[in-house]
């Protein structure tokens, strides 16, 4: 192996739980080594850099081959092709558009100077000049951004040494982009399957429907085959009305009524019974044979449309119309080659079994939330859609450019393809840059149009950034109120996580992977099809059989992604040879094949976008992993990939899973298992894995301790003082949890905390700890507990003007005294805040100034002002803050880029927000004197109270399993029990003896003494150490008063929210309440006085406002009075009569004089 | 009122008496007898958090080209211990006549370091070098007991990464802030046989095997079997087992304690003695006075927790006008243009 350290070397070499080399291995207890080996092979995200990968090198090829050639239309004989195209690593553009710049740039200077982390993309070219072939290579097309960690980043397979260098944190995941400096997410997109039948009952009307997404390159369509009121009849977006399904059948040509009946039916008489009345229908409508039947369909072709436009071509006939519908739109993926309808005339035939047996059986429906059926699209898959899309553009554009050349008669040049490369490339990049920049995926020949499809990654600590990466959305309308695909799906098994999932409006759509999870890239079909036939004699091509042999009893149909291709009557043996071969590496180990019963198939996919997971094999009863397995793993002599070409394991998805029996463990293999599971705990995902003793506790727990960690501050990355991120929070003392779980050490959260080990006693203290407030030890807080920094940035750019003017950093205003002004008092000479100093709120960081003049040219008399306006970037935070960093850079706009990083201490103060992980969240309720803390005979002082009412409803046992482990672990120093892991025992017995013998009761309980009044507390109190996750929700971050400030210009009623300074709402609730109570002057003034009363002058003649003390209506003064009333009710009479509705104030004096 | 200072010391009077079982430069452990259990519980008290000792209070950083923030360091160095023999002879900042602060109230420690090698270099409180004059030659002083000598870890230095700095040192109460508590832990408890009955001893089926007995078990006598409750019996007897930080040796926390208790109660009869003493002599915090107060106070008849007037908004005017047609930062009534 290479000297590759990637932190899992630890987990590797001396077997983590303390065992040597020359310690006994037993498969039973130690086949978890192969999750550190899978991930060492797979990392945390190998998903997004896998399909990454495969666009840049393997599918972006593919697409420039499919689009290759340009042919002039005025002049036949001129030809373009793009031989190649290759991906260059990043580089840097000094200026805009510089495709060509050979500057390596690291990612992290692209964070800092707000770059994008991009590679030039190069074609090799080949064109005619004057019947010559002319071929030019390296020529510059695009830039494509680059994910990090991919094949085409500099920090692929970099040590840590090497990652140091670049700046970089080596427990850094990678799979985002670097967009103009932001770091950018492609979520994982959830779908359901394309090219794949799927059958549903309309509950209704009773009808059962198959439909199908085709999906190719060029098209996506969906073919519907309907069973409605007994009749079959096919329906697509391209055909106005359903068509009887004999007709298409019978437009296929070369089948007979017979040949029709026995493709559908076989030789099963109850689908012939329930089939034939449709022959009917095509009789009716006097279709009779394929010309009439292409007639019937042609007729019934939507024109227009987004169907190729060509001008000049000769309107075709309805015939030739169906015919081309036929062809090319109807179950597109299912290609015609030659006329050659058969493949898909079998496949249509397919679709109508499936329906007349889904009739007979409803249980023979499909479930569409079965993750067997739903296919995951990752950010390879995700660009390629849109490269292809924008490179046929690129071609539109570069034929455009060539047809106009060659339009003109005389010319004076050859064509040199050059310039028009160069000048429509960049449209390529622009696309790509701004897809991803803005989520917003807009892919024109599949009319797609998707927003939020990327995320700005989340570096609030290093779990949010792992959880970020996998997560998967799904396209479901959050707003919907269905339950089924919100459920935990029985199939979720080890493939998506099962607590992992937001509360609220997106539960249980946006998922999170599990562990193990790895998702397939597309897989050549070809091989695959040789393979099958290779693997057993009973396989022939499913032309050789006719429609009663392929359903007759026993016989089963090969199904190679979807499509029907060769028919075996020895199904299981060919499985069982065909996974021979996938364990030998005839086959790519992500090919699976499944027999289906019911439907008598075999199911063999190659697909992209499957999501799968490793499982040892077992044969005969005996698991394939043996100890010298683990031996070869511990001396680093094999890697998780000799296991896989080797048979010991394999990869299976979740339709494949449905044929195996796996064991949990070595000792529940019987006879008839055939897998066997790694490891149990990797049914949870990255961030489930954290919560210690998740098995013990209440599941909703599990799923709220997932969304907390994420708002947990800790250790964000190794290079976190390095980085210049809008809101950083980093805690002063992180440490590694107590107790840990082998996920823990797996995704290194033990290197990147984001928590303490608080020592907790759980009793009632002061009353100030209901509602799961918690009682702090202000002793705790003296030494560093839940200390945090919060870094923010300030960045400013000074920018150029058309008139060549530039913003610029002005000096420092003094005042008399020649000193500075207050509010320049922390500039330094270059109008810069000086690092290390003390920032107050309204003091001034950069004193950027811009021109007054913009605009004027400078030609002649046209010369604006030479003054600048102050622009200035000011600090606005009440609390103070120190300048930690200052960065002067230039970004690729040739602009000046300054930022500014200010940096907060905080310790914890009442009202901050804590959490154990066990969704138990509580704030600091009040912070106590050490001296009046109760302590144990020991001497010993809690950091944290917690009051023991969180327990009972909530039911999180697992923490009191975390507080008694923690103890024990601490007491015997004994790192084995500081283990959580779920699905497995753990010595609690031995650690209650643990505790015995060290003087503490063996259940955790201890004797504790009131610090007030030094009386013993009558019970025995629990406590131990419990990790506590600070939570980024801060006091100082929310709390806001108002006597007096702004108001909003429009309405003069007082602002809203905290960021401007504004009032507190009274509510129509709180309204209501004053009302009830009448509590009119309180109202009074609430609701006018203190908002938006305005004095005005109302003329009583014509009803009509005034201006002082005169009625411009009435030309008078006489009757005008004035009043008192809201600015906003003034605002509506006035906005009413602007639109012609007469308003008019008739006033009459409450209290009238007596006269 | 009749106070005596001399009962306490007279041994054969039915006044406290402490009997020290074990001793060492870390821990001292003994019994307080003859006494209740409230003023056994004040002690304990007053040797957590009123003896007064020496910790950093200020930190002047010259230069700081490590990798941790400066308060940061600031406050790891103010937890580290420094030897506080001789604090009753330092003044507190506060009673001193000095303007910040000087050798009578602090102690001044320089800390200089700069790599200059390629391996990491540890910063510890040996480096730490007192200066100037001191009222004895290890007031202030780093406590070291770990066997390098090197004392706690302060920072780590890479290489070209220096740093310099000064530290005051000042007298102060773990109250005030707990890097100037004297003792680590301690230990307290009474009645080891539970004949008191202050608490119920829960067990799942047999207390003596799942109770481990107290450490002072063997020195008290256990319950008869069958002894009548005695249920005018106070706690007499309380086991202390005091540890320390480092700053002051165990005993010494221990005579110092009752000292503190001792002074407490003497200013509380001078307090009470004095009939006149109240007005004029009281030092402590109040409520501000008319007129007093920061500038703000009076200006604009409103007042938020961070000092700008209410009428001015933190954030800038956002579109927003103030009823005063001005907004803090775009001209109108700004104070700094």
């Amino acid at each position: 192996m290479a000297a590759l350290d990637d932190g899992f070397e630890a987990l590797l070499e001396p077997f983590y739980n303390g065992k040597k080399l020359t310690d006994p291995i037993s498969t039973t207890q130690d086949k978890f080594h192969l999750v550190p080996a899978f991930l060492k092979v797979k990392g945390l995200v190998k998903q997004h850099i896998d399909s990454y990968n495969y666009f840049v090198n393997e599918e972006i090829k593919d697409i420039v081959r499919a689009n290759r050639v340009v042919r002039s239309d005025q002049d036949p004989n001129f030809w373009l092709e793009f031989r190649d195209i290759r991906v260059g690593m990043p580089t840097r553009t000094e200026d805009g558009e510089q495709v060509q710049s050979r500057n390596p740039v690291t990612p992290m200077e692209c964070r800092l100077r707000d770059l994008t982390y991009a590679a030039p993309v190069e074609v090799d070219i080949a064109y005619t000049r004057d019947k010559n072939v002319i071929v030019r290579k390296n020529i510059p097309l695009c830039r494509i951004p680059v994910m990090l960690k991919s094949a085409k980043c500099y920090l692929n397979g970099a040590t840590n040494a090497q990652m140091e260098v670049f700046n970089e944190c080596p427990l850094d995941p990678g799979g985002y982009f670097v967009i103009g400096g932001t770091e950018k997410v492609i979520l994982i997109q959830e779908q359901l399957s394309k090219n794949r039948i799927i059958v549903e009952a309309d509950e209704k009307t009773g009808g059962v429907m198959a439909s199908v997404t085709s999906s190719t390159h060029e098209r996506k369509s969906k073919t519907y085959v309907v069973l409605k009121k007994d009749r079959i009849v096919l329906q697509h977006n391209t055909l106005s009305e359903p068509i009887p399904i004999v007709i298409v059948l019978k437009a296929f040509g070369g089948l007979s009524d017979n040949d029709i009946i026995e493709l559908v039916c076989g030789g099963d008489a109850r689908y012939q019974d329930d089939f034939l009345i449709n022959f009917d229908e095509a009789g009716r409508a006097g279709v009779y044979t394929q010309q009439q039947a292409l007639e019937y369909v042609g007729a019934r072709v939507k024109m227009g449309g987004n169907r190729p436009k060509f001008g000049a071509a000769p309107r075709r006939n309805h015939a030739e119309e169906g015919l081309d519908a036929l062809a090319n739109l109807v179950i597109a993926h299912v290609t015609v080659e030659g006329l050659d309808f058969y493949p898909k005339a079998v496949y249509i035939a397919m679709m109508v079994r499936r329906v007349l047996m889904a009739a007979q059986n409803p249980k023979l429906v499909d479930d569409r939330d079965f993750v067997g059926n739903k296919r995951l699209e990752l950010a390879g898959q995700l660009i390629s859609l849109l490269f292809e899309d924008l490179f046929k553009k690129f071609i539109s554009d570069v034929k455009y450019n060539i047809d106009n050349f060659f339009k003109k008669p005389n010319r004076t040049s050859t064509y040199d393809p050059h310039g028009a490369i160069m000048a429509n490339g960049h449209y390529i990049s622009h696309g790509l840059n701004r897809a991803i920049q803005s989520g917003n995926w807009t892919v024109k020949r599949f009319n797609m149009n998707r927003a939020g499809i990327t995320h700005v990654l989340s570096r609030l600590s290093y779990i949010a950034a792992l959880g970020m990466m996998t997560r998967i959305s799904s396209q479901f309308e959050k707003t919907r109120k269905v339950s089924g695909p919100r459920a935990l799906q029985p199939s979720q098994w080890g493939m998506l996580c099962t607590s992992d999932t937001p509360e609220g409006e997106a539960c249980g759509l946006v998922k999170n992977l599990a562990l193990m999870t790895h998702i397939t890239t597309n897989v050549p079909e070809e091989p695959v099809k040789k393979m099958i036939f290779a693997a057993d004699e009973s396989v022939g091509p499913i032309r050789e059989y006719t429609g009663t042999e392929m359903h007759s009893k026993g016989s089963y149909i090969i199904h190679l992604n979807g499509t029907p291709f060769a028919v075996t009557r020895e199904p299981k043996r060919f499985a069982a040879r065909f996974r021979t071969l996938r364990r030998r590496g005839w086959v790519s180990p992500f090919v699976s094949i499944h027999i289906n019963e019911h439907f008598s198939a075999v199911h063999i996919a190659t697909d992209e976008g499957r999501i799968c997971r490793p499982y040892i094999i077992v044969k005969n009863g005996k698991s394939m992993l043996k100890a010298e397995h683990l031996k070869m793993l511990q001396l680093g002599q094999a890697t998780f990939d000799t296991f896989l070409t080797s048979g010991v394991v394999e990869y299976l998805d979740v339709n494949e899973e449905n044929d195996t029996l796996v064991a949990l463990q070595e000792d529940q293999i019987t006879n008839s298992t055939t897998h066997m599971e790694i490891e149990p705990f990797t049914i949870l995902g990255a961030v489930a894995g954290l919560i210690p003793f998740p098995h013990h506790n209440q599941s909703p727990r599990n799923t709220y301790q997932c969304a907390m960690g994420k708002q947990a501050i800790g250790a964000i990355a190794y290079n976190q003082f390095n980085r210049i991120d809008t809101l950083l929070y980093t805690l002063v003392y992180p440490q590694r949890p107590m107790v840990i779980t082998k996920t823990i050490q797996l995704i290194h959260y033990d290197k990147l905390p984001a928590g303490q080990n608080a020592t907790v006693v759980v009793m009632s203290y002061s009353g100030y700890d209901i509602e799961d407030a918690l009682v702090l030890n202000k002793a705790s807080l003296d030494r560093g507990f839940g200390r945090c920094q919060v870094f923010r940035k300030y960045t400013a750019e000074l920018q150029g003007y058309t008139n060549g003017r530039r913003d610029r950093v002005g000096g420092i205003m003094k005042d008399e005294d020649d000193k500075p002004i207050v509010k320049h008092a922390i500039l330094d000479a270059d109008g810069l805040a000086q690092v290390g100093s003390k920032v107050e709120s309204g003091q001034t960081m950069i004193k950027k100034e811009t021109p007054l003049d913009q605009i004027s040219t400078g030609i002649a008399g046209d010369r604006g002002s030479d003054d600048y306006r102050d622009a200035s970037t000011n600090y606005r935070i009440s609390d103070p803050a120190i300048i930690d960093k200052v960065m002067i850079s230039v970004n690729e706009r040739e602009n000046k880029l300054i930022k500014v990083q200010t940096r907060q201490t905080r310790r914890p103060e009442l009202g901050d927000k804590f959490s154990s992980r066990h969704g138990q969240k509580g704030v600091v309720g009040i912070i106590v004197n050490e001296e009046d803390m109760p302590f144990s005979d020991k001497g010993l002082r809690p950091d944290i109270i917690m009051n023991p009412h969180g327990f009972p409803s909530r039911m999180t046992v697992g923490k009191l399993f975390e507080c008694l482990t923690g103890k024990a672990s601490v007491i015997a120093g004994e790192k084995d029990y500081g283990f959580g892991d779920a699905f497995r025992s753990h010595p609690v017995e031995s650690m209650g003896q643990a505790l015995i013998d060290h003087g503490f009761s063996w259940e955790g309980k201890d004797y504790f003494t009131s610090g007030i009044t030094g009386e013993p507390m009558e019970a025995y109190i629990y406590n131990g150490p419990i990790f506590y996750q600070r939570l980024k929700h801060m006091v100082q971050d929310k709390m806001h008063s108002r006597s007096r400030g702004p108001r909003a210009i429009l309405t003069r009623q007082p602002t809203e929210g905290r960021s401007r300074d504004g009032g507190l709402r009274l509510g129509e609730m709180e309204r209501d309440c004053l009302i009830a109570y009448g509590a009119s002057q309180l109202l009074l003034e609430r609701l006018m006085i203190s908002s938006d009363g305005t004095e005005l002058d109302v003329c009583q003649e014509c009803g009509l406002f005034g201006y002082k003390g005169y009625c411009n209506a009435c030309k008078s003064t006489r009757n005008v009075t004035q009043m008192t009333m809201p600015y906003a009710c003034k605002l509506l009479v006035q906005e009413l009569i602007s639109m012609n509705v007469g308003v008019k104030l008739k006033l009459e004096d409450e209290f009238p004089h007596p006269r | 009122m009749d106070y005596d200072p001399m009962v306490m010391d007279d041994a054969e009077s039915l006044g406290p008496v402490v009997k020290i079982s074990q001793a060492d430069n870390t821990r001292v452990k003994f019994e307080l007898s003859n006494t209740e259990l409230s003023f056994a519980n004040s002690l304990r008290r007053v040797m957590l958090a009123e003896i007064p000792t020496i910790a950093i209070d200020l930190v002047e950083i010259e230069a700081n080209s490590s990798v941790l923030a400066d308060e940061f360091i600031a406050h790891r160095l103010g937890l580290i211990p420094l030897n506080a023999e001789g604090i009753e002879q330092l003044l507190y900042s506060r009673d001193c006549d000095c303007d910040e602060y000087c050798e009578h109230c602090s102690v001044t420690l320089n800390l200089h370091a700069k790599c200059t090698g390629d391996d990491i270099m540890q910063v510890c409180a040996r480096d730490l070098v007192p200066v100037g004059d001191r009222v004895n030659q290890v007031l202030g002083s780093p406590i070291i007991n770990d066997p390098e000598g090197q004392g706690p870890l302060i920072l780590k230095l890479r290489h070209g990464q220096e740093i310099k700095l000064q530290c005051i040192a000042k007298k102060g109460i773990a109250k005030e802030h707990s890097k100037w508590a004297p003792s680590a832990a301690i230990g307290f408890e009474y009645d080891p046989h539970n004949k008191l009955h202050h608490l119920d001893l829960w067990y799942e089926q047999d207390p003596k095997k799942e109770w481990p007995p107290s450490e002072y078990a063997d020195w008290e006598e256990p319950p008869q079997e069958g002894e009548p409750f005695d249920y005018d019996a106070v706690p007499q007897r309380f086991y202390y087992n005091v540890e320390t930080a480092g700053p002051i040796p165990p005993d010494a926390i221990v005579t110092e304690g009752i000292k503190v208790i001792q002074q407490k109660l003497a200013g509380l009869i001078h307090e009470l003695t004095e009939s006149d003493g109240g007005e004029n002599g009281y030092n402590g915090p109040r409520s501000p006075g008319y007129n007093e107060g920061g500038d703000n106070w009076n200006d604009q008849g409103s007042f938020t927790p961070y000092g700008n007037g209410g009428n001015q908004s933190s954030w800038g005017g956002q579109g927003g006008t103030t009823p005063y047609g001005a907004t803090p930062y775009g001209g109108g009534q700004n104070p700094w243009s």
